[in-house]
């Protein structure tokens, strides 16, 4: 049964992104097939160089580099999303695929959750 | 009444009184339970683990949110499950974790439990549908 | 035997990012049911052309849509129990 985790809010200004996260890790850990699907503004989570010391959060950037290593199949971002806020390749992190998030996408998922 | 009986788990990611999210989810395992379906467990994530709050107190005339959950899984005996990161994070503790932490106070109402995320992915693999009630807006 | 591939539940009211997401991915085959402030894209008369699309009924009566005009079926909480078990998969927008 694999699942998509799709994050649609920004990073830092809520928590739901890194609940998000922890869900994807959460089944990874369970041996349960996840990707994480990055759309809308949420896209920037994906943006190298954030340097967080002046917020006191830690960085997401650390957190979703580990993404492969905790067993996560794919991160993958919506194309026109990361064109609306600016990033290419040379911006977002490595291993991210991007993808057009629609109706084709998902039907390859056999869950589909937000984390809130 | 349905031909077979299905189990769903109920994920409620919406608080209480800023949400409607336990409202709606409340009455989708009413509707579920009449139609002959069972309710594996109800997994309380991020700000939903509000409902699992003993010390909300609304005005008499509004409705008890956490109360009527409460009385629903005890009539139907089914677990109610709190996530432990999401539920410390925001100041919702067990008797357990008061200790483990030195809390001044535990405020888990009854039967809400705590456990890990471990128990989303369980009812997800076991449930016919895993449902969530998010935040509106 | 499903009746449709997705069951998309849109909560969200028109003005919200995650409705406009959500009814761009909706397809044909798909179902969409509104809940909460999502009824109120039945006021704002912007309902998707692909799709069959659901509302709920206590939402619908609470913010005064009763019979709401246009393609729409208003529905009970019994009928989204059913609604989530005819599709193949279930979204919660």
């Amino acid at each position: 049964m694999s699942t998509l985790i799709m994050i649609d809010q920004p990073p830092y200004g809520s928590w739901s992104g890194r609940e998000a996260l922890d869900m994807a890790f959460s089944l990874a850990a369970f041996d349960q097939p996840a990707s994480l699907l990055f759309t809308g503004a949420g896209v920037t989570w994906l943006k190298r160089a954030q340097d967080t010391a002046g917020i006191a959060q830690k960085s997401v950037e650390r957190n979703l580099s580990a993404a492969p290593i905790f067993g996560i199949e794919a991160i993958l971002a919506d194309r026109s999303a990361c064109q609306k806020y600016g990033l290419d390749e040379s911006s977002l992190i490595t291993g991210v695929t991007l993808v057009d998030a629609n109706g084709a996408l998902l039907e390859q998922y056999d869950h589909t959750a937000f984390a809130g | 009444m349905s031909d077979t009986s299905e189990t769903f788990t109920l994920v409620i990611t919406g608080a209480p009184y800023s949400s409607q999210a336990p409202q709606t989810a409340l009455g989708f395992a009413k509707a579920a339970i009449d139609a002959g379906h069972s309710i594996d467990r109800i997994f309380l994530y991020g700000d939903g683990v509000h409902l699992a709050s003993a010390l909300c107190t609304p005005p008499s005339d509004e409705t008890r949110w956490p109360q009527e959950w409460a009385d629903f899984l005890e009539q139907h005996s089914i677990p109610g499950i709190a996530c432990i990161a999401s539920a410390l994070r925001r100041g919702l503790v067990n008797d357990t974790e008061q200790k483990r932490y030195q809390l001044p106070a535990a405020n888990l109402l009854h039967p809400f439990e705590i456990a890990g995320l471990g128990e989303w992915v369980e009812g997800r693999m076991t449930s016919t549908r895993t449902l969530y009630f998010h935040a509106g807006g | 035997m499903s009746s449709f591939d997705t069951l998309h539940i849109l909560n969200k009211s028109p003005e919200h990012p995650r409705a406009a997401q959500c009814l761009a991915l909706l397809s044909k085959g798909d179902a969409l049911l509104l809940t909460e402030n999502g009824v109120l894209l039945l006021s704002a008369g912007r309902l998707p052309a692909v799709g069959k699309v659901f509302a709920l009924s206590p939402d619908v009566s609470a913010r005064g849509l009763g019979n709401p005009v246009g393609d729409v079926t208003v529905v009970e909480f019994g009928d989204m129990v059913s609604l989530s078990l005819q599709a193949q998969r279930v979204i919660s927008w």
